[in-house]
């Protein structure tokens, strides 16, 4: 039997090595459009990982995602602003993680220590989008509100190489291509370590991992301010991408919508949810383009009936069949023979 | 022998409710003590008193000549107060193996000496052969073993046993008799039980702590305490 602690389909990191690969050579084929707007649903995959993380480890639901987002956003559009040279971007996505990581550590330290749990937490993190966008709004002299900001497009600085702009689309996507996957490999391994199984200890008995001696809230607060640091990296990185930032990405219907990724995508596997927000994001951009008033309905549709047949989303029938098919060769063999005794699990 | 716990007056009151009253209680390094009493006698929150997770309205709690009383159920734990809880509780979702590992990661960064002392555990605990079934499928008396396990995993060198035979068979009761003995002779862990189970009790050998509405009411061997006179009224219509 396999470990529960991997909760993930079996082979999942050789799926994404596959699809990144493919992603690659995607420039090569086709060009256009396509290639201008994939990385930004690359980071909105990025982003459902951020809570792929939470939803799938530690057993939360954030509605705060967009609002790490967000900051991460407006951190990189205002360092952007400054006129820094080649070197502005890199210092942009410090602060865009430095932003998303300390808004969710301070919010995380509070909530947890507090014992603020399910429900309670749900509409606190919501609170904390909704007050991220108004503070977008109203702080109007920084942020440009409803007028939102307006971000270049980053440079890579070489030093005395000098500096590759990542103005043109192709650039760009094979900038956000490398970041994406070591985002994603580097969450896996992270899911994986003894942090990673921590996690799933107090995703699946709180009190038991207290009585054993471990700092729930602490560890809590830490994949928490993870996750904002992952949102906040997602959401630099998308500003100087897309060339602006407004308010509405810390909104109540971004923050819905990052949800909704990951619960279709599937909240027990990282690829699930990157794939999630991904897919989908992409679906909703093509929806709302050929039906503009029932798009969202469309999606609800689509959501409601993954979630019927399966709870843990795409990734979870994955899972879900991979394990039937095991388990059916497994009787298959057994039948052919008789006894064999499994030494290790 | 040397006194590893001790508590001085500890009283719990919930609200008109006098759970616990004035209890002075002693257990030395290595010692095993069976507290017994009617339902209502106040045993599982004297407990909770222990591990931490009631705090006493009165009265103070030594352990290892340190004052815990005002220390949390993480940090206890970290000081090696281990507590198994009246229902088991284990993570059901988790194999037989990963329960113990959550369990001696804390203890153990290393992970070949972890994996050792994973193997040590799951056989002391007689679970090694089901290091990979999920907990939820294991009958109630392995869940309870599967418990222990965790205390012992982390290092516990208290042991806090809430009816850790309930759901057991005969056989079962006697293997979780031996278990105990052997833990607390042979690795010289202590051991504080709250059992039902006379016979188990009276195989143990162990001296007995009597409760009775918060209060203790006595201490002494099995024979004693079986043969006295008030016990045997407080457990009326009781076999003792």
């Amino acid at each position: 039997m396999r470990a529960k602690f991997a909760n993930t389909l079996h082979g999942e990191r050789a799926v994404a090595l596959v699809v990144f690969a493919l992603l690659a050579f995607l420039p090569g084929v086709i060009g256009g459009y396509p290639i201008y707007i994939l990385p930004q649903y690359l980071l909105f995959g990025a982003l459902a990982m951020s809570l792929g993380l939470l939803w799938g480890w530690v057993g939360i639901v954030s509605f705060g995602q967009a609002a790490f987002f967000a900051i991460g956003a407006y951190g990189m559009g205002l360092v952007m602003q400054a006129g820094l040279g080649g070197w502005g971007g890199y210092l942009g996505i410090v602060c865009g993680v430095l932003a998303g990581a300390s808004l969710a550590a301070i919010a995380g330290y509070f909530l947890f220590t507090a014992g603020v749990k399910s429900t309670y937490f749900v509409l606190v993190t919501l609170a904390l989008s909704i007050i991220v966008e108004q503070l977008a709004v109203s702080q109007s002299g920084i942020t440009g509100g409803y007028n939102g900001l307006f971000v270049d497009r980053m440079a890579l600085a070489l030093g005395p190489l000098g500096n590759i702009p990542l103005t043109g689309d192709v650039a760009s996507y094979y900038a956000v291509l490398v970041v994406v996957p070591i985002l994603y490999f580097g969450l896996k391994a992270l899911t994986q370590s003894s942090f990673g199984k921590i996690l799933v200890g107090i995703r699946e008995n709180e009190d038991r991992m207290t009585a054993l001696g471990y700092n729930v809230s602490l560890y809590k607060s830490a994949a928490f301010m993870l996750s904002g640091a992952l949102a906040g990296i997602a959401g630099a990185l998308y500003a100087t991408h897309a060339g602006f930032v407004s308010p509405s990405l810390a909104g109540v219907t971004f923050s819905t919508e990052v949800v909704v990724w990951v619960a279709i995508g599937g909240r027990l596997s990282l690829l699930g949810a990157l794939a999630g927000g991904v897919i989908v994001s992409a679906l909703s951009n093509y929806l709302s383009s050929i039906s503009p008033q029932y798009w969202q309905l469309a999606l609800g549709f689509i959501f409601i009936l993954v979630i019927m047949f399966s709870r843990d989303g795409i990734a979870g029938a994955f899972a879900a069949m991979a394990n039937g098919i095991s388990r059916w060769s497994r009787k298959e063999r057994q039948l052919s023979e008789p006894y064999r005794k499994d030494s290790r699990g | 022998m040397a006194e590893l716990l001790t508590t001085q007056g500890l009283t719990k009151r919930f609200r008109g409710l006098v759970a616990n009253e004035n209890i002075d209680f002693r257990i030395d390094v290595g010692a095993v003590r069976c507290v017994i009493g009617p339902n209502g006698a106040g045993k599982t929150t004297f407990l909770s008193m222990l591990s931490g997770h009631q705090a006493p309205s009165a009265g103070c709690i030594t352990y290892d000549g340190r004052d815990i009383t005002n220390l949390s159920v993480v940090e206890r734990a970290r000081i090696g107060i281990g507590r198994k809880f009246q229902t088991p509780t284990v993570f059901d979702n988790l194999t037989v193996y990963e329960n113990i590992e959550l369990s001696v990661l804390r203890v153990e960064p290393d992970s070949g000496a972890r994996e050792r002392k994973i193997d040590m555990v799951l056989n002391a605990v007689r679970l090694a052969d089901l290091r990979s079934v999920p907990a939820r499928e294991l009958s109630h008396g392995q869940r309870q073993w599967l418990e222990v396990g965790l205390l012992l995993g982390n290092e516990s060198r208290l042991l806090l046993l809430d009816e850790p035979t309930a759901g057991m068979t005969n056989e079962e009761t006697a293997a979780t008799g031996r278990l105990i003995r052997s833990l607390a002779d042979e690795h010289g862990l202590t051991i504080i039980i709250i059992e039902h189970d006379i016979h188990f009790i009276r195989d143990l050998r162990s001296p007995v702590t009597v409760l009775h509405l918060g209060k203790i009411l006595m201490e002494g061997s099995f024979e004693d305490v079986a043969s006295d006179s008030t016990v045997r009224s407080v457990y009326l219509g009781t076999d003792i």
